[in-house]
């Protein structure tokens, strides 16, 4: 067994939090590199090896659209400076995955992480951005949508260096059934990051009562000049909610079907591109013009 | 060259007095099967008690050392002694206890404060209580207030203590709950009578005179249903080069619709290891509030914790940590929702600076049964400098759906918007940057019982130098 996903300042070991532990192959892939055009899109269902790198001023759109079950995706990022790297990444129906981005934020660059797990059988993230650049920032958004045994450990560790550096992390999403999620959340101002700011935030809507939900959300600092914060509310939809909607003539099974269906919703909506979003809502049984 | 805000380290001059100790009085440092045969031997432990100490010692053994939280490596645990002879016998009667041990607490203000404002006081000094006594009237109620030895000895509360002695922190806890379980000596045992409300608190203090000691105190508290209690803890010891370590242990059974406040001040020196616990497990519609207020010592680990195990109970922390030069404190609280309607709060304050290192940890645990609950955590931190260090790990672990969990953290420095906003209003920018910091600890501190509020204010003095940048 390997671990994966430590946190970066281990606490309680009875939480199970510390690490995931899961059975991993090496991943033998061949490393594809991508640093040109605009947009740029990859379908894998295998194992896969990735390196990107938006150039000095450039702006680089990378979609991967991950299905199929076990396979390890592994993704070393570059934003050399004044550029722009977006990186959408959906994670499919049953796709069992170890994934782990790595990415390197230069002078006023930027890294946008756009991503979506429709369930994920069994799977573990690791996104570990490094804002190295003076004014560099890193913006996520994350959602998930777990149902039935599905199982997701995301450990997202945004590490401050740069001076002036900025992250927003935003995360939301929908536990049904017996499904089980740990989101471990870092933001890290190093010694030197003077100016930094870092803002997290957890959104969890809880759908059954056997879900298991876990949420760690971390500051480190060793900076005295950085603004840090982070929040998270995990629940059912509050009453006065419910009766509002209801108020207004809404069934209550539709209030919860509507209130999840708009945390993914947010997410789909920042993608964009057309045929990655009809094939998110093929996977989630929706039409293209439901609204 | 502009100077900046200097908020002064914590003033220890009225803790850092010692009076020496005669190592006859050590039993061997260390801890061996022997040391603790001698230490049950000393105790005259019932049979039970003496096995529980083995059986600790075996799970000591077993268990590994933590592998998270601050660096303990500079403690060596077979260094330390584990117990020190008493110099006399437990008094009621202030005027018999030894002079040296009359005058450390005489100058700690422990005397003054009984006669003043507490219903009884207990001290331990080093491993032993020397002094406990309980105001006729609350006696009367049928309260107990005594060491938690002599009521292992007295057959009213042998049974009671027996049932609940280390049941809510079993020695398989972690390996310094198994060492307390080996060696604990002193502490306070603490019974309130249903429907008994007691309005003014009950104080321990404890006082670690000797050199490269230990203190191992366990502190029993039970309330029966509707009583109400305030107890107040307070520690200190004066700075050796040798390390010192705490391992005391408190539980407390808070029965249904009983409410018991549980304040705490501590203030060891530097070279102290703090690894204490303490736990409460509170009943239907119970109440248990925590403040704490972490000041000394050069490592803590503390982190009460409180199991909401009835209908509708509640816990309440309120906790405030100020690490200075050479100090790491792990400090915060862990909250278990075991059952239906239970609700808590979590709010904590915490400063660095020259150095020092403060971390915030937490978990919240709602369990299955726990319908309907809630639990709010909020936490700030505040950096007084580059040199220091401020970590938030708060975890949260959800297991039903019918429940609202909230929380949220900031760190950051003394906001330049807010200073120019009180110097728009008159003030200098010391007075406006003085006011800020006092401001920040305010709601922590007006939860301490007064004279421990008037000296933390005290405590966190404020200089302020030439302009400021």
């Amino acid at each position: 067994m390997t671990k994966l996903n430590k946190l970066p300042a281990p606490t309680y070991g009875w939480l199970g939090v510390n690490y995931a532990e899961r059975e991993l192959s090496d991943n033998k892939a061949e490393l594809v590199s991508v640093s040109e055009g605009s947009l740029v899109k990859a379908d894998i269902t295998s194992d896969a090896r990735y390196e990107l790198s938006a150039q000095e001023n450039k702006e680089l759109t990378v979609i991967m659209y991950i299905s199929d079950e076990d396979k390890r995706v592994d993704v070393s990022a570059k934003a050399e400076s004044g550029s722009k790297l977006t990186v959408v990444q959906v994670f499919d129906k049953g796709a069992r995955t170890a994934a782990q981005l790595t990415a390197d934020i230069a002078d006023s660059a930027e890294l946008r992480l756009i991503q979506l797990y429709i369930g994920g059988a069994d799977t573990v993230s690791e996104i570990n951005p490094v804002l190295s650049g003076y004014s560099s920032s890193f913006k996520a958004d994350i959602g998930y949508l777990l149902e039935g045994e599905d199982k997701l450990d995301i450990n997202l560790i945004a590490d401050h260096k740069g001076r002036k550096s900025i992250s927003e992390i935003n995360v939301s999403g929908v536990l049904a059934d017996t499904s089980d999620k740990t989101f471990k959340g870092t933001i890290d101002f190093k010694n030197g990051a003077s100016g930094a700011k870092g803002a997290e935030k957890e959104d969890v809507l809880l759908l059954s009562e056997k879900v298991r939900n876990k949420t760690v959300p971390l500051i480190l600092c060793a900076e005295e000049d950085v603004e840090g914060s982070h929040g998270a509310s995990i629940g059912r939809i509050n009453e006065e909610h419910i009766f509002y909607m209801q108020s207004r003539g809404i069934p209550e099974d539709k209030i919860y079907e509507l209130t999840a269906r708009s945390k993914t919703d947010r997410i789909i909506k920042l993608i964009g591109d057309e045929e990655t979003v009809s094939r998110i809502n093929k996977t989630l049984g929706r039409s293209d013009d439901d609204e | 060259m502009k100077e900046k805000t200097q908020v002064s380290d914590i003033d220890r001059s009225l803790y850092d007095f010692r009076y020496e100790e005669d190592e006859r009085d050590y039993l061997g440092s260390g801890i061996t099967p022997e040391i603790i045969k001698e230490i049950s031997e000393e105790k005259n432990d019932p049979e039970w008690m003496r096995e529980f100490r083995l059986r600790s010692l075996e799970i000591y053994n077993k268990t590994p050392m933590v592998d998270w939280g601050p660096s303990i490596e500079e403690l060596d645990v077979d260094n330390i002694v584990t117990y020190i002879r008493q110099k006399s016998r437990m008094n009621t009667d202030w005027d018999d206890v030894p002079d040296d041990i009359k005058n450390t607490f005489e100058r700690l203000g422990i005397p003054q404060a009984e006669r003043e404002s507490l219903a009884g006081v207990g001290a331990q000094y080093d491993s032993e209580l020397v002094y406990h006594n309980v105001r006729k009237e609350v006696a009367e109620s049928g309260v107990v207030y005594t060491d938690l030895e002599s009521a292992m000895h007295d057959e009213k509360y042998a049974d009671i203590i027996k049932e609940h002695f280390m049941k809510l922190v079993p020695p398989t806890d972690h390996k310094f709950a198994a060492l307390h379980g080996a060696v604990w000596s002193g502490g306070s045992f603490v019974y309130v009578p249903a429907g008994v409300h007691l309005d003014i608190p009950l104080q321990s203090y404890f006082r670690l005179n000797a050199k490269g000691a230990g203190q191992f105190e366990h502190t029993l508290i039970i309330l029966e249903e509707n009583s109400y209690l305030h107890f107040i803890e307070g520690c200190s010891a004066p700075k050796y080069y040798e390390a010192g370590l705490h391992a005391g242990c408190v539980e407390l059974f808070v029965g249904k619709g009983a409410s018991l406040r549980y304040s705490t001040i501590e203030n060891w020196s530097k070279n102290m290891f703090n690894l204490n616990t303490k736990r409460a497990i509170v009943s239907e519609g119970g109440k248990i509030e925590w403040v704490s207020g972490s000041f000394g010592s050069h490592v803590s680990y503390l982190y009460p914790m409180s199991i909401l195990n009835g209908k509708g109970a509640r816990a309440e922390f309120t906790g405030i940590t100020f690490a200075g030069e050479g100090q790491n404190l792990d400090t915060g609280a862990k909250i278990v929702h075991n059952a239906p309607d239970t609700s808590s709060y979590m709010n904590t304050k915490s400063i660095s600076k020259s150095g020092g290192i403060s971390t915030f940890r937490s978990s919240v645990t709602v369990n299955e049964k726990a319908v309907g609950s809630k639990s709010s955590v909020s936490c700030e931190s505040l950096m007084l400098d580059g040199i220091s260090r401020s970590d938030t790990i708060p975890a949260m672990d959800i297991r039903t759906d019918k429940c609202d969990i909230g929380h949220e953290a900031k760190i950051g420095r003394i906001s330049d918007e807010a200073v120019f906003y009180l110097m728009s209003r008159g003030l200098s920018e010391e007075e406006a940057k003085a006011m800020i910091v006092r401001g920040f600890a305010d709601n922590v501190s007006k939860e301490l019982p007064l004279e421990y509020a008037v000296e933390m204010n005290n405590l966190i003095g404020l200089e302020m130098k030439g302009s400021i940048g």
